[in-house]
């Protein structure tokens, strides 16, 4: 669920420069995998309904943790791949922040924050499938994991960054900054456990639709 | 690997996860929503703060910008565009996948 809250202006310019650029050429080599690969046609369906329930979550504020949102980017990358993920986290930041959710200029923060969550939660799921662990454990871990890499990530984005307006010296913004990944990294199990019972669901229902690398082949999403 | 370990490798890592979530919960202000408890930790350092983990009370609601700025109908809106975007996908996805199951049962007979 990680996802900088902050508002306009609450980073120097450098640091909006700086991680819209990072973001930039993430998707600039999302795109041009895709282009080059192809996608499997399961995957752009998974896509579609993944960044629907993706959106829609991302907008709800649940009473546990104090209140939190989840964002299901683990859930869309270990369902659509790494690309389609990062693609569906740019889409559904862009379209958070156009409802005010979500600053414009932390657009290229916060979907590095979301892309890293997808693609860190497809690929421990399928080196624990590879593992041969069963789906309901691999895909709750990977899920909590991903997450979990997501919000050291926004956390190290904001202390390198820096916070306009703060007279936190840099060492207690880390401690604070420890806080806000720690309860993240509560919000990240509850998220993990969700997406573990889907993708088991998925797995029983559609098997097609959760396969493994190796049983599908799919070459275009599978970085 | 064998199931059990499996699992206490999950039950490890949320157990974990769950005491850094408490300790964060604490540090950070206790039950507060997510944007003020950022705002105030990163501008004014850690303040311990109590309250409980879960609010059954409060229930889920709209993220307050958008229900601040009366952007829920564009929101559902939104939603329902993704939604029905995506159920049209996995319908041509179904469609393609029965004339291509079909296509190779008839290439046989």
């Amino acid at each position: 669920m990680a996802h900088i809250h902050l508002g306009e202006g609450a980073f120097p310019l450098w640091a909006l420069a700086l991680w819209s650029a990072v973001a930039v050429i993430l998707l600039g080599a999302v795109v041009y995998r895709i282009r080059r690969d192809g996608i499997e046609s399961e995957q752009i369906a998974l896509a579609g309904i993944g960044a629907a329930a993706s959106f829609a979550i991302f907008q709800l504020n649940i009473p546990i943790w104090g209140g939190v949102h989840m964002n299901l980017t683990a859930l869309v990358g270990i369902l659509a791949g790494p690309l389609l993920g990062a693609l569906i986290a740019l889409v559904v930041n862009v379209f958070s922040a156009a409802l005010g959710h979500g600053a414009v200029g932390l657009l290229g923060a916060n979907v590095l924050v979301n892309a890293t969550e997808a693609i860190a939660a497809y690929y421990l799921f399928q080196t624990l499938l590879g593992l041969d662990w069963d789906v309901f454990p691999a895909s709750a871990s990977a899920g909590t994991l991903g997450l979990a890499a997501g919000s050291l990530l926004m956390g190290a984005i904001i202390v390198i960054s820096g916070v306009n307006g703060s007279q936190l010296p840099r060492s207690d913004l880390m401690i604070a900054v420890g806080g806000l990944v720690g309860l993240n990294l509560g919000v990240a199990v509850v998220e993990g456990l969700l997406t573990g019972f889907i993708v088991r669901f998925l797995a029983s229902v559609r098997p097609d639709l959760v396969a493994a690398e190796e049983q599908t082949g799919r070459s275009g999403v599978t970085a | 690997m064998e199931r059990w370990k499996q699992y206490l490798a999950l039950v490890t890592l949320a157990g974990g996860s769950l005491v850094a979530g408490w300790f964060g919960f604490r540090a950070t202000g206790g039950g507060l929503p997510w944007a003020k408890r950022a705002e105030s930790a990163l501008l004014g350092g850690l303040q311990s703060g109590g309250g409980s983990l879960v609010d059954i009370t409060r229930g889920i609601i709209i993220a307050g910008p958008i229900r601040q700025q009366g952007l829920v109908l564009v929101y559902v809106g939104l939603f329902l565009i993704f939604a029905l975007i995506g159920v049209w996908l996995y319908y041509r996805y179904g469609r393609q996948r029965e004339s291509s199951t079909a296509e190779r049962g008839g290439s046989r007979s």
